[in-house]
């Protein structure tokens, strides 16, 4: 299958740190593949360099064949890559609803085009998105006041509602009770299933092992190994690695 | 001559714009923190300066007394202001607003107590004799440049031999380490504090025995070090002073084309310039979000 | 209603479209302006020069006022809004102070130090509108008009984006959100309802001057804002009443000689500001704890 999104040689420095050197990634659609690697490694760079957040020093992004040079995480998002933060970035103050209806009212104006019409369908995607990540009840909560899973569910919902083809994901699942890390599996092969290309970062081996598809090793900006899970988890040297007994 | 004249007493407001501006890069450095009651701080020490003139008691004891005010207050702006509200709110906004307070409120306390006219110190130094035809130079400018360079010195030593001060430096450059560090990093924090505040004693003094002391110069100095901070390029020590030098020469040559009254707007043109051409600074690297 | 009161509320909707306006930035847009006098006086000096060339017409002055004001801000905010939030602040400090002594010396237009004086009594549509009575009605409506086009704004996707950006501008961004923009029409807004506020200000008093529009001002519009509570529709309302009566409260109290009140009120205001950000940063009207 040809990659939907597929990156070439993405390099960058800051200051003397090499955070990503020279990384190839294809993420073909309706596949999902785990970046995994140690502390530091550059995952959350990569995903950063992708969406044009921070700006590359060399290397290249196509979309569906096409380059795209100049990139900000405006315009990514508007061609249908979609991001999470480790850290998740919520809209704080704003209710549980809004977080996910602003994430998808992207215009820059005093209001959206499209009338009431629109505004309805909107609506509807936010309902959707919040009945599928089990949020429906809290959707008058304050995104401050929800609980640790909670919060990981919407942002995950916030990136559901938007329809996006290309998901880029930094820890989603990190930290999840078991019962939630199920809900959470089971919501990305469905994703998947329907042909949405899934890159999610994830510490746990357990989970990638069980929902990737391909994983993507980093470590030190570079890209050490690809392949079937089993293949990548198996290898000793890449555990080396990955468990900090040696450095490559 | 004129253009020359102007040039020495810009000198001589820089080099005092330069340390103060330094202390607030200092403690920038240290603790991330805009430290916008600087400026109060500033204020404080001058007036405190200057009362104990009016007392009676010599200078030496004066300065000690300016001293002592000044690292007093930056150590409780410190400890009862952005300590309490940074255990609740980590935002930009709130630090600043409570830092704005204070200066408001330090500056109508001083209107209250000693009137919005200028008071001063009288001395000897600031009789001005000719040095070239047309250049009239009074001794305190020479003792503003020697206090700056004797200053910086031994701040530049303190930073660079000293383990507390190598702490201070390595922190201001790497934000990295002052998240690892997390807690231990609050007694460097009031290091900085105590440091950066005393900074601001020699300009205090000196400003209090040759143009006066206002209750405005509370705002005008936080502006000022702040403008000089931005100037410089925002933590470095270096781009502050560099950053008061220039506002101090740039608010005196511009006398030489306009009235007085443009010279204060003179310094917030550069700062303008700077904001929208070079908003890293002379010095700084682009600071991430 | 005696002269006074009517005095007292007619400068009272004046400032709560000032407030009001400056919690467009502040509240919703996380945006820290220092300099929203310098806007409020653009609008004035606007309004009072129409009322004297060309009529004293209560919506015109508003207009003209709005329009001075936003063309101002669009100019200053598209560039200032690419920096980082802190130097925005910096840069409207600097502006704030540079902007005063442009008032005081641009005297063609502004009269300088003694101001312009002589404005004539507002009218409306030829009407003549010169009763306290009358020109407080016209205030207060056109002060309701704003608030509830504000309020739907703010309720609507606009207000969205905006706190959006204020919670996580990298997030906004991460959906689509065009930070700069958002940003420029947040500044925009809010400059052109402060612009308005000034063409009233300016029939109202029938006399302006630089005294009015100086960091003191700015200062007092940011305590009403901060003080009744950030982001709130009632907040800043609440706040420009209480900072409104606090002079007249104060001359009620010994010990105070008239010439210290302004320097009185102006510490008030610092304390309070300091105080409630260590104690209630979302002010009066807002939550108690803290918001990041
Ligand atoms: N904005 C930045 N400025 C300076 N250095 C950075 C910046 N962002 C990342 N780095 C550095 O780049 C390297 C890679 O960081 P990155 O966050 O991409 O790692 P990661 O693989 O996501 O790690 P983790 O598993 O801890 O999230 C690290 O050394 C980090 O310190
Ligand atoms: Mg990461």
């Amino acid at each position: 299958m040809s990659p939907i999104l597929s990156v070439r040689g993405l390099a960058k420095h800051f200051g003397g740190v090499a955070a990503v050197q020279g990384v190839d990634l294809d993420l073909p659609a309706g596949l999902i593949t785990a970046l995994v690697g140690p502390n530091g490694a550059g995952k959350t760079t990569l995903f950063n360099l992708i969406t044009g957040a921070v700006e590359a020093d060399t290397g290249r992004v196509m979309l569906a064949g096409t380059e795209l040079a100049r990139r900000t995480p405006a315009r990514m998002a508007r061609l249908g890559v979609a991001r999470s933060f480790q850290d998740l970035r919520l809209f704080q103050s704003m209710s549980v609803q809004a977080n996910v209806l602003t994430a998808i009212e992207p215009h820059a104006w005093f209001w959206q085009p499209g009338g009431r019409r629109a505004h309805a369908r909107r609506l509807q995607a936010t309902e959707m998105a919040l009945a599928e990540t089990g949020l429906s009840a809290l959707a008058d909560a304050l995104a401050a006041e929800l609980a640790y899973a909670e919060r990981k569910f919407l942002s995950l919902a916030r990136i559901l509602a938007t329809g996006a083809q290309i998901w880029l994901l930094d820890e989603p699942a990190s930290g999840l009770d078991p019962a939630s890390r199920a809900r959470f599996s089971a919501l990305l092969r469905k994703h998947a299933g329907q042909g949405v290309a899934i890159c999610l970062v994830e510490h746990n081996l357990d989970i990638v092992s069980a929902l990737a598809d391909r994983i993507v090793f980093l470590d030190q900006g570079r890209k050490l190994a690809e392949g079937e899970p089993q293949a990548i988890l198996r290898d000793p040297a890449l555990a080396a690695i990955y468990f900090g007994e040696r450095r490559a | 001559m004129l253009v020359l004249q102007l040039l020495a007493s810009g000198l001589q407001t820089g080099a005092l714009y330069a340390l103060t501006a330094a202390g607030f890069a200092l403690i920038f450095g240290a603790t991330r923190l805009f430290h916008f009651a600087h400026g109060a701080t500033y204020a404080l020490a001058g007036y405190a300066f200057v009362l104990a003139d009016h007392a009676g008691l010599p200078w030496p004891i004066g300065c000690l007394i300016a001293l002592a005010v000044a690292v007093a207050f930056g150590l409780f702006t410190d400890i009862a202001i952005y300590r309490p509200i940074q255990r609740h709110s980590a935002s930009f906004f709130t630090v600043f607003v409570a830092a704005f307070g204070v200066v408001i409120f330090i500056q109508s306390a001083l209107e209250i107590t000693f009137g919005r006219s200028f008071i001063a110190v009288s001395s000897a130094l600031t009789h001005a004799s000719q040095i070239l035809p047309g250049l009239y130079l009074a001794q305190v400018f020479w003792v503003a440049i020697a206090v700056t360079v004797l200053v910086f010195g031994a701040l530049g030593w303190f930073l660079s031999r000293s383990n507390s001060g190598i702490a201070l430096r390595a922190l201001a450059e790497n934000t990295e380490l002052l998240r690892a560090y997390g807690l231990s990093a609050r007694r460097f924090s009031a290091l900085a504090f105590a440091l950066g505040s005393a900074l601001v004693v020699p300009g205090a003094v000196l400003g209090a025995a040759t143009t006066g002391l206002s209750p405005v110069v509370a705002s005008h100095v936080m502006l000022v070090s702040l403008a000089a901070s931005v100037v410089g390029g925002i933590g470095s020590l270096r781009g502050a002073a560099f950053g008061g030098f220039l506002l101090g020469i740039a608010e005196n040559l511009v006398v030489a084309v306009l009235d007085t009254q443009w010279s204060e707007a003179a310094g917030f043109v550069v700062l303008f310039a700077f904001i929208l051409l070079r908003p890293s600074g002379l010095f700084g690297t682009a600071v991430a979000r | 209603m005696s002269a006074y009161l009517l005095n007292l509320a007619e400068l009272g909707t004046i400032f709560a479209l000032l407030s009001l306006s400056l919690n467009v930035l502040i509240g919703y847009g996380g945006i820290f302006s220092v300099a929203h006098a310098v806007f409020f006086g653009v609008g004035a000096y606007a309004g009072a020069q129409i009322a004297l060339h060309l009529a004293p017409d209560v919506l015109l002055a508003a207009l003209g006022g709005g329009l001075a004001a936003g063309v101002l801000s669009f100019a200053l905010a598209l560039p200032a809004l690419r920096v980082r939030g802190e130097y925005f602040v910096v840069a409207s400090l600097g502006l704030q102070m540079v902007a005063t002594t442009v008032f005081t010396e641009a005297q063609g237009i502004t009269g300088g130090y003694g101001g312009l004086v002589g404005i004539p009594p507002p009218s409306l549509f030829g009407l003549d509108i010169s009763s306290p009575r009358l020109f407080l009605s016209v205030c207060i409506a056109i002060l309701l008009a704003v608030m509830a086009g504000v309020h739907a704004l703010m309720r609507g996707s606009f207000g969205r984006s905006l706190m959006a950006v204020r919670d996580s501008e990298s997030a906004a961004e991460a959906f689509g959100k065009i930070v700069p923009i958002l940003k420029t029409l947040a500044v925009v807004l809010g400059c052109i309802i402060a612009g308005a506020a000034g063409g009233l200000f300016a029939l109202q008093m029938s006399f302006v001057n630089v005294e009015s529009f100086t960091l003191d001002q700015s200062v007092l519009i940011m305590a009403m804002v901060i003080i009744g509570g950030v982001g709130t529709l009632l907040g800043p309302l609440l706040g420009t009443a209480l900072l409104l009566l606090l002079p007249a409260a104060l001359s009620f109290l010994p010990g105070i000689p008239p010439t210290e009140l302004g320097a009185v009120q102006q510490g008030i205001y610092g304390l309070a500001m300091t105080l409630l950000m260590i104690f209630r940063p979302g002010g009066i009207a807002g939550r108690a704890e803290g918001r990041r």
